[in-house]
């Protein structure tokens, strides 16, 4: 019976972003959620413990207001939460989330079987879960479509650029999955009060070796206007064929 | 910093990484390695294109995959010190470079738009979209060597100068790997390249039946053109195929005229149609984000319109 681990982040939900005049993303009116692969990692994890026995740990880096993203882990399936958290966890680079992981996996969370989702919805560098994979030194499956626990090892249908690929690797080893992987279950409202009985195990910067240093240093992050002249047409008829007319005017049709 | 590294995959990807690392050789007085790990046909081609070196890594068994090969690179790679390593955006490089760049210690920008080099502050400025597309996002290196992903047809193809030489070195063999392949399975690519398409009908959730996709293809056809798809298409639904899947996650593409169907036009998928010429939509939310990223649009159903659409486009044709 496999005990489990799925990492997730807690980010901004990209459909409130605005773009400000100057090119500034203005997040003054943003929400947050669990990243929308995360979903799948977590959701994973639960059915293969409604499979297959064992047991299911979410862990997240992340800034203190994290809290509402633990407690959505833990009414995903998840029985326990590790938290680690610190003001200065915003804008990690993906190598300092990926050292933290590793830290905290190493020394307080035995597992099996590691989940990630393919990458985050704010950056989506994709870069967390293999480098997760290196660091502890086990093996990696990236982009998994399918996915099977079968004794000590695991069968992961992954998708490459020419296809698919099945793959075989003894556990503990990490996989990364794809969206298609799963649907994310909404929780129930009894989900909801259940997350809240559960562990948070929290874990502090103090308690953590020295991952201050990004590898990489953002210089700025600037909006891009993705917006265009947007005219309007109705369905009638009439300007059906004003549209078709505008088309032919722009030179883009046959 | 000892060399610019280059891990294409294949002859039309090392290629193009070739002109990105052309321009940073130029830039930083740097020899190119091209390391070749899936692809290893031609190798004496690759002096022609730029490099000054090609490091053969082993060929593996059938049943082991190239991310074995990821201690090699390493090894080699803190014997020789690259200053910089290049991979392409695709789905076996992301997990390389990721891997690669843990076992360094060092920083990947991942799907690299612009790769420059700053003389003044010596480190390798780049690039990258963040936040599904809606902004860019620029970055240093603190580490060495710098590493990057860069998607494919970011840069043109290297072109062939006659005359250049360069050094042939093989790569020791990986220790054995913990994952095996049981089975590859290839996709078969049913619809032309949509990269190459002029005109691009692109179905969205606003489709309600997979048989309605008939509306969108007649609708090509009458157009002359392709069709394609948003992401809960070919992922969720798998109404079409991943090929078709226009957005961050899937192609970008840069047709004269994109006509999306049923498309909200999160910012993910317009991400992937930012350089269409042309954008046009019918959607029968009029509060649909893809009426502020497009030209012109239809609010109304499509399945009323697009039959009135392809009327006038027949009898615009006939003209």
């Amino acid at each position: 019976m496999p005990q489990m681990i799925a990492c997730f982040k807690w980010v901004v939900d990209e459909a409130y972003i605005r773009v400000g005049a100057s090119g500034d993303l203005d997040m003054n009116a943003v929400d947050y959620k669990i990243s929308d692969y995360d979903k799948n990692a977590l959701e994973e994890a639960a059915r293969i413990r409604e499979q297959a026995g064992g047991s299911v740990t979410a862990v997240t880096v992340g800034v203190p207001e994290a809290t509402k993203g633990v407690k959505d882990a833990l009414s995903r399936g998840a029985e326990k939460a590790f938290f680690i958290q610190d003001p200065s966890f915003r804008d990690l680079d993906p190598s300092q989330t990926a050292r933290i992981l590793a830290a905290v996996i190493q020394s307080r969370i035995p597992y099996d079987l590691i989940l990630c989702g393919e990458g985050s919805s704010d950056l989506y560098a994709r870069q967390v879960g293999p480098q997760l994979a290196e660091l502890l030194g086990i093996p990696c499956l990236s982009f998994v479509q399918k996915l099977t626990v079968e004794g000590d090892r695991v069968v992961a249908e992954r998708r490459t650029d020419e296809g698919q690929e099945v793959c075989t690797a003894p556990m503990p080893v990490l996989v990364t999955v794809l969206p298609d992987i799963n649907t994310p279950r909404i929780p129930s409202v009894r989900d909801t009060l259940m997350a809240s009985k559960k562990e948070v195990v929290p874990v502090r910067k103090e308690d953590l070796p020295d991952i201050s240093s990004p590898f990489l240093e953002t210089v700025s992050m600037k909006g891009t206007s993705l917006k265009r002249s947007g005219t309007r047409f109705t369905e009638d008829p009439g300007d059906v064929k004003a549209f078709v007319d505008t088309l032919l005017q722009k030179g883009v049709l046959k | 910093m000892a060399g610019i590294w280059i891990l294409g995959e294949n002859r039309e990807l090392t290629g193009e990484l070739l002109t990105a690392g052309g321009e940073l050789a130029a830039a930083t007085g740097e020899k190119i390695s091209v390391l070749l790990w899936k692809d290893r046909s031609g190798a004496e081609a690759y002096f022609a294109l730029g490099a000054d070196e090609i490091l053969v890594l082993p060929e593996l068994p059938e049943d082991v995959p190239p991310e074995a090969l990821i201690p090699v690179i390493t090894g080699e790679a803190k014997t020789s010190h690259p200053g910089l390593i290049l991979l392409p955006a695709t789905v076996r490089g992301r997990e390389m470079a990721a891997r690669v760049a843990a076992g360094l210690g060092t920083g990947l920008c991942s799907d690299a738009v612009a790769v420059r080099w700053n003389g003044e502050r010596k480190t390798f400025e780049m690039e990258r979209l963040a936040y599904g597309g809606m902004a860019v996002q620029k970055v240093v290196f603190r580490t060495a060597p710098a590493m990057a992903t860069i998607p494919p047809r970011t840069f043109a193809p290297a072109q062939a100068k006659e005359g250049r030489t360069g050094t042939v070195r093989e790569l020791p063999g990986p220790p054995p790997s913990p994952v095996t392949v049981v089975e590859r399975k290839k996709r078969e690519r049913t619809a032309r390249d949509l990269r190459e398409a002029r005109i691009i009908v692109c179905a969205g959730r606003g489709i309600e039946k997979q048989e309605d996709l008939r509306i969108a293809r007649e609708l090509a056809e009458a157009l002359g053109g392709e069709i394609a798809c948003t992401r809960p298409l070919s992922e969720e639904y798998h109404w079409l195929p991943e090929d078709l899947c226009i957005g961050l996650s899937g192609i970008s593409v840069k047709p004269e005229l994109y006509i999306g169907l049923g498309v909200s036009g999160q910012v993910q998928h317009i991400t992937g149609i930012r350089d269409a010429k042309v954008i046009a939509a019918v959607n029968k939310d009029e509060n649909a984000p893809i009426f502020q990223t497009a030209d012109l649009g239809i609010v109304g159903d499509l399945y009323g319109v697009v039959p009135n659409l392809i009327q006038e486009i027949r009898k615009a044709g006939g003209q």
